[in-house]
């Protein structure tokens, strides 16, 4: 599948960079066009491998934003990026859509620029292409406090009924331990990273190598189509792939996807139940899901059709659904074979249930406060009995 | 972060003095030396050190009421002398890029009969000139200070508070209850400057390493918007010198330096540092769970900056001042070797001091009142 990428925001324009940084190394061409979009100019500064004419600072003309961030205000990130949607529109033109077969949209949706900009992109994407539009949206964790989960909550309602799917990541359940404030966002990032380009770069070399059971990019659209919240799993492990056995490997060529090995078969199935087992990006009842994808990628003399078509059947149980496809994506040079999975539409997912519990008090304190907020600060410079005059 | 400064008399001069020095030193800067000093006297203020001539201007210099040690006769005067050279006023502030600025700090203290008066109409005349957001930085006068400068402060808060988007507090009672004394007292001046320069350029891009959450002027901004009053907290805290360095050797040998203490995690010595902060003596004293909004930031070398830490710290601070608006940051800094937390509360509304100063305030005004109608049939002039 080719994708054009859009991060908005710090956490959406940093994991999109990741996923330029993960397609580099592990030599895949997912993003054929990206785009961050900010409202801070110290943010924008920050990515490695998003190049700088791609960069689009907005918001820098607003009297609230002047290039400075919105301070975490999702009102005024969808304020600011409406304003500047010609400015947007036209970057969205360059994209070379013959090139691409669907848009992402990542952001995070406890601050202010992703979660308010997020939705106006999307719209903005809808509106001048028929390619479906994916949103990938942080949520933010129950530490990140009320303020965070009150956009994330808003912002979630706006993502999901804008885009033909969202796929939820959930900081909580990524929580990284004993790291620095830098290592901790890097970490996580490169995680989604991985996930999100093993699992969507699938079918990119349509022309190419083809394998028997090649996923591609109509595969994932379809999976995709439902509409709702969908989460992802994942896992790899290390093949033995010393420079003798890659060298068999070219020599034999196609024959070695035929082997069905048996104990190929039973690592491949394996994998697959580690994938779907495994930390989801959000956390979700596996049953809920409607439909299924995996992902099996890595080197061809790994594949398995018994080990696949297994896989497959397991997991239809195990969803609780028919819609389930299972595909290898080869990568000859690829030092390990991984499983991602897509679980689309899952409507069980107890996060986004505590983060709307959250938004909701949190709304209510915010109201109650402001409900006060004027006669607290005249009776704190007003005198009991009013004896003492202003200035002026 | 780009804010443009104004001191207003004699307090308000000192402050923005110290705010440049520190910046000046710590090569840390958001006013990038937009500064304007204003006194009503009839010569200029000759001991301060970083704020050039050109930046200083004088008002009132002709008023009969003005002599060379500033102004005789109360907030109401210097309000009439201000508004008589708003023209010329005007053209000082265009001196300034303030329309390139984010904001603007007009520091002033109350107690003075210019810092009120002076300080009121200007954060006023402002605020209608300019689309940027004006924070006024207040001095609250000791007890020491006098009646008077109750009753100025008091009034001035009546004014200043309303027209301002927020105003910054310092309490002198608290920071430098001998103030006026004599010259010595800067220091808790400097200190004041100290915590505006950790707060305010905390953003700023320099040469060390890019923030993962940076704090902008727009965090800044959100959190004062409810207006009222704001206090500043702050901590540090020397983070243990590589052991291999001579001088850290020197020091364990010379017994100034303790190794045998507990190891304490990075996530323990970040969280007890804003603990330490939001409970340090504030700017102004204030009980923080009357807070509405909270920013804090974290500052030191990135391999101390503990995310977890950082997020229960975060947490801590959500349920100590009962508010979800909190707004937090983290400001790496390469070259250092202190951890420091700074956190600015926004509307606390719980501020003993300021109950002080009106009771003063009122027992002041009731003494000159009878005073006076004692002496003669005149009424007073300060009351009304």
């Amino acid at each position: 599948m080719k994708l054009a990428t859009i991060g908005v925001g710090n956490a959406g324009s940093k994991i999109v960079d990741r996923m330029l940084e993960f397609e580099s190394r592990t030599d895949r061409n997912l993003c054929q066009h990206v785009h961050a979009i900010n409202t801070a100019r110290t943010d924008l500064a920050k990515p490695d491998y998003i190049p700088e004419e791609r960069r689009i600072l907005i918001g820098d003309t607003n009297q609230k934003a002047k290039g400075h961030g919105v301070g975490g205000d999702v009102e005024v990130g969808a304020e600011v990026a409406s304003a500047d949607i010609e400015e947007i529109r036209r970057a969205f033109d360059d994209i070379e859509i013959h090139e691409v077969d669907a848009m992402l949209v990542v952001a995070g949706l406890g601050g202010g620029t992703g979660s308010g900009g997020g939705p106006v992109v999307i719209d903005a994407l809808q509106e001048m292409y028929d390619e479906p539009v994916y949103g990938l949206g942080v949520l933010p964790g129950e530490y990140e406090g009320g303020r965070p989960a009150l956009n994330a909550a808003r912002s979630l309602q706006s993502f999901v009924t804008k885009v033909d799917n969202f796929i939820g990541f959930d900081n909580d359940a990524w929580r990284a331990r004993e790291q620095t404030i830098e290592e901790g966002y890097e970490q996580m990032n490169r995680e989604l990273a991985a996930r999100l380009v093993t699992l969507l770069a699938a079918g990119e070399t349509d022309d190419s190598e083809v394998a028997e059971n090649a996923m591609d990019s109509s595969d994932i659209i379809r999976t995709l189509d439902t509409g709702g919240v969908s989460t992802i799993g994942y896992a790899a492990t290390q093949v033995d792939n010393d420079a003798q056995e890659g060298l068999l490997d070219r020599w034999s060529g196609d024959q070695t996807t035929q082997q069905d090995d048996g104990s190929n078969a039973t690592k491949i199935q394996g994998l697959v139940r580690r994938a779907v087992n495994s930390r989801l990006t959000v956390p979700a009842e596996i049953a809920s899901a409607d439909r299924v994808l995996v992902v099996v990628s890595g080197p061809p003399s790994e594949f398995s059709r018994k080990g696949i078509e297994s896989a497959r059947q397991w997991l239809e149980q195990e969803a609780d659904t028919v819609e389930v496809l299972v595909g290898d994506d080869p990568r000859r040079e690829s030092p390990q074979l991984a499983a991602a999975v897509l679980l689309s539409n899952v409507t069980e997912t107890p996060r986004i249930d505590e983060i709307q519990n959250q938004a909701v008090d949190a709304q209510e304190k915010i109201a109650e406060q402001e409900a006060v907020r004027e006669e607290e600060i005249n009776d704190l410079i007003t005198d009991e009995n009013d004896d003492l005059d202003p200035v002026v | 972060m780009e804010f443009a400064l104004v001191g207003v008399g004699e307090t308000g001069s000192r402050i923005v003095d110290h705010v440049l020095a520190v910046e000046a030193e710590t090569g840390r800067t958001f006013s990038h030396g937009n500064a304007l000093v204003c006194e009503i006297s009839q010569t200029i203020p000759e001991d301060l050190e970083m704020v050039s001539d050109d930046q200083r201007f004088l008002i009132g210099d002709t008023h009969q009421a003005v002599t060379e040690h500033g102004i005789d006769g109360g907030p109401d005067l210097a309000v009439d002398v201000t508004r008589t050279d708003l023209p010329e006023i005007h053209r000082a502030f265009d001196s300034l890029p303030i329309h390139e600025c984010d904001g603007i700090l007009v520091a002033a203290g109350l107690g003075s009969a210019t810092g009120s008066g002076a300080g009121s109409v200007l954060v006023e005349e402002l605020q209608a000139t300019y689309d940027e957001p004006v924070y006024a930085l207040g001095a609250l006068p000791a007890e020491s200070e006098g009646g008077q400068a109750a009753v100025n402060a008091s009034r001035a808060l009546r004014s200043i508070v309303p027209a301002a988007d927020s105003m910054l507090t310092f309490d002198r009672e608290t920071w430098q209850p001998h103030a006026g004394s004599d010259e010595r007292n800067d220091d808790a001046i400097r200190t004041l400057a100290d915590r505006i320069v950790t707060l305010f350029a905390a953003g700023e891009l320099d040469a060390s390493t890019v923030a993962e959450n940076a704090v902008d002027s727009s965090d800044i901004i959100r959190t004062l918007a409810p207006g009222g009053l704001a206090a500043i907290g702050h901590a540090t805290t020397e983070l243990e010198a590589n052991s291999d360095t001579i001088l850290a050797r020197l020091l364990t040998w010379l017994g100034v330096r303790d190794d045998s203490g507990t190891q304490t995690t990075d996530a323990a010595k970040v969280k007890s540092l804003v603990r330490q902060a939001a409970n340090s003596r504030l700017t102004v004293p204030c009980d923080i769970a009357s807070a509405e909004r909270a920013l804090v930031v974290l500052s030191g070398p990135p391999h101390a900056l503990s995310r977890r830490g950082f997020e229960s710290a975060r947490q801590w601070l959500e349920q100590e001042t009962d508010t979800v608006e909190i707004l937090a940051g983290d400001d790496p800094r390469n070259q250092s070797s202190t951890l420091e937390a700074v956190v600015l509360f926004s509307n606390v509304t719980d501020v003993p001091r300021i109950d002080a100063l009106q009771q003063r305030a009122v027992d002041h005004q009731e003494t000159t009142t009878n005073e006076r109608s004692e002496e003669a049939e005149e009424p007073n002039h300060y009351g009304t």
